[in-house]
């Protein structure tokens, strides 16, 4: 198998869980915590201001992720502003609220537009001002490590000077159409916003499309936070961060693809 | 490929020279009657090797694989091709029908837009990555970068790249909402414009590296490039900065400047912003030999076709530039003097383009741009 080599560098992660703020508030046996609930749902983030009144509850979400990061890197908002920025967006179906809501009538017909997966990154753009690069993927734990990867690339091109990969995964409100595919996604399913900032790094991202088995940050992930779906490597990066490793394996599988990435992991206050 | 003008690529190709009609109709499928607006680009009959699927977005990637098919091998390992569609809805039409009637797992999970992604590549027996990029209106052209970033960097020998999107309900009900349908032609560019029709379709691609094509090739991608607005969910940025920060690095990453393009495909949605907006972005990207460019858009033949917009406009590109004809903005008769750049009214016209640029925009403040090159 091929893998291709760009240099990549996580300097920051920033994850929100149906389990609280950040890696220590995951528990040592998510099935167990659980105690039966199939979802564990995110409150709706208490944002001030008039555009967020409107906004969804996906949107907010995206903006505190990245606010975590940022929070955790010690960066101010200007540090990421502008076209140096690229954003890297991907979920499995965190665009389903907006969906379900539309076609049920319980949303207004203006609120269409919010019902693209591209309005959640777009909302976080005009939140923090990011004008750069973007890519949005949907899918599972794959389509994040393509992000990664992605992120990697458009560094090592000069595409951008720092990337964000932010994933939002939200079920709470579809939940009864994720139950009926209990038996694929066994509960609870968490609900998860995360953010990691990439910058270039010395050492190489190597990236594999098939990636061989789960690797045992996946296993780590599944084990203390639950199905996170495409949240899942950010969640592994930051236990990969949080334990002090200078690396990362990530490895995701969904619809019966698998792929991988290692990426060096920053232990020291970020550079932007 | 397949669309409103019918079922491969020989069908799109004559459709868009042919004298500048359309392709826009009644809408058959479903109940239009209590919409303003109740005609769109409707495929009226999917390619045989393809009726028997029950998921129209599928349905609709099956068709333009095996047109692809029948004209280009994937000659490489199955772990070694990836699939990368973009798509503003993926299989959006798959939930109205999980929350209506059926209530079995997998149409739960053919909801999801990256289903018929995974579905696609199950069809072609392609065992590598399979992306699905949704960036509205712009996803197929970032479908082809990241299709392109795959073969360079070695992680696939053939990635099948594009976009498609169906004509449903969902989305008709929600550009009607928005008041961005037109009740009479779809106009770009024309003084007249009010709006835009949505159409259907489904476009691919098969990208390889240079080094490794064997036989008669479409032609070369040489950059792509995107960038956020950061302005407004719906609506383009006034002053069109994102756009032009897109053009900006697609150029770049072409290594070619905005002088040396010959031919632009602009998105040219026929409404009344977009189009002016774009008007002025590419007078300043293409620089002092803007008014001496052709321009054109074929969204009046065909509709909107949303995320398979920029792939189906990236082949008009290409096919332009092999068969040495540009084809006409349909719909455009009277010129807005606020548009006032090369649009190609009325018939196509003979050219032969070297160096194209296509663009993009769509919901998310979402700009992408595509250098291409004759092969």
């Amino acid at each position: 198998m091929a893998a291709a080599k760009v240099g990549v560098r996580v300097e920051s992660v920033g994850i929100l869980t149906g389990w609280g703020r950040g890696t220590g508030a995951l528990p040592p046996d998510a099935r167990m915590a659980a105690a039966g609930r199939a979802v564990l749902p995110l409150a709706r983030p208490a944002l001030e201001g008039e555009r967020f009144r409107r906004a969804t509850r996906e949107c907010l979400l995206g903006v505190e992720a990245v606010s975590a990061m940022l929070a955790e890197a010690g960066l101010e908002r200007a540090a990421i502003r502008g076209e140096g920025t690229a954003l890297l967006f991907v979920t499995a179906g965190a665009y389903g609220p907006s969906n379900v809501g539309f076609i049920g009538a319980r949303s207004g017909t203006l609120h269409f537009p919010y019902t693209a997966p591209s309005a959640l990154s777009g909302e976080v753009a005009i939140e923090f001002g990011l004008t750069g690069a973007y890519v949005i993927l949907v899918g599972g734990a794959p389509a994040t490590i393509d992000a990664l990867w992605q992120a990697g690339l458009l560094l090592a091109q000069g595409r951008c000077e720092r990337a964000l990969v932010l994933v939002i995964e939200v079920f709470e409100d579809c939940e009864a159409l994720w139950r009926r595919a209990r038996w694929t996604l066994p509960a609870p399913l968490v609900e998860t916003a995360a953010c990691a900032l990439l910058t270039r790094g010395d050492s190489p991202a190597v990236y594999g499309a098939l990636g061989g088995g789960a690797g045992p940050l996946e296993t780590a992930v599944e084990a203390r936070a639950g199905r996170t779906l495409a949240a899942a490597p950010l969640v592994a990066l930051a236990l990969a961060r949080a334990a002090g490793e200078p690396a990362a394996r990530l490895t995701g599988s969904w619809r019966g693809r698998r792929a991988s990435i290692e990426l060096a992991v920053a232990g020291a206050p970020a550079r932007v | 490929m397949v669309t409103p003008l019918g079922p491969d690529l020989d069908s799109f190709w004559s459709g868009l020279l042919g004298g500048g009609g359309d392709a826009l109709t009644a809408i058959e499928r479903f109940r239009t009657d209590d919409l303003r607006v109740g005609r769109g680009g409707e495929i009226k009959k999917i390619p045989a090797v393809a009726s028997g699927i029950r998921s129209r977005a599928v349905a609709l990637l099956v068709a333009a694989a095996a047109d692809l098919r029948s004209r280009a091998r994937l000659g490489a390992a199955p772990e070694r091709i990836a699939v990368v569609v973009g798509t503003a809805l993926g299989g959006v039409e798959e939930l109205e029908h999980a929350l209506a009637e059926d209530r079995t797992p997998r149409r739960a999970f053919d909801a999801l837009y990256d289903a018929p992604a995974h579905a696609l590549a199950e069809w072609l027996g392609a065992r590598g990555p399979a992306l699905t990029v949704s960036a509205a209106c712009a996803s197929g052209a970032t479908a082809l970068g990241v299709g392109a970033d795959l073969l360079r960097e070695g992680a696939a020998d053939l990635v099948v790249a594009g976009g498609y999107d169906v004509l449903c309900r969902f989305v008709l009900r929600g550009f009607d909402a928005l008041r961005s349908l037109t009740r009479e032609r779809v106009r770009p560019f024309d003084r007249r414009r009010s709006g835009l029709l949505l159409g259907e379709a489904a476009g691919l691609v098969l990208l390889a590296r240079e080094r490794d094509v064997r036989g008669p090739r479409l032609g070369r991608l040489l950059g792509h490039g995107s960038a956020s607005d950061a302005s407004h969910v719906a609506a383009p940025d006034p002053e069109g900065r994102g756009l032009a920060a897109a053009i900006r690095a697609a150029l770049s990453a072409a290594d070619v400047g905005g002088g040396d393009i010959d031919f632009v495909s602009a998105h040219g949605t026929g409404t009344p912003l977009n189009d002016r907006i774009e008007t002025a972005v590419l007078r300043r990207a293409l620089g002092p030999r803007a008014e001496a460019i052709p321009v054109n858009s074929i969204k009046g033949a065909l509709g909107h076709t949303m995320g398979a917009a920029a792939a189906l406009e990236a082949i008009m590109c290409w096919l332009a530039a092999r068969e040495g004809l540009i084809p006409p903005t349909a719909g455009l008769e009277e010129p807005d003097p606020l548009c006032d750049l090369d649009y190609v009214p009325g018939t196509c016209r003979a050219a032969r383009p070297r160096l194209m640029l296509s663009t993009s925009l769509g919901f998310g403040g979402c700009n992408a741009a595509l250098v291409l090159e004759a092969a």
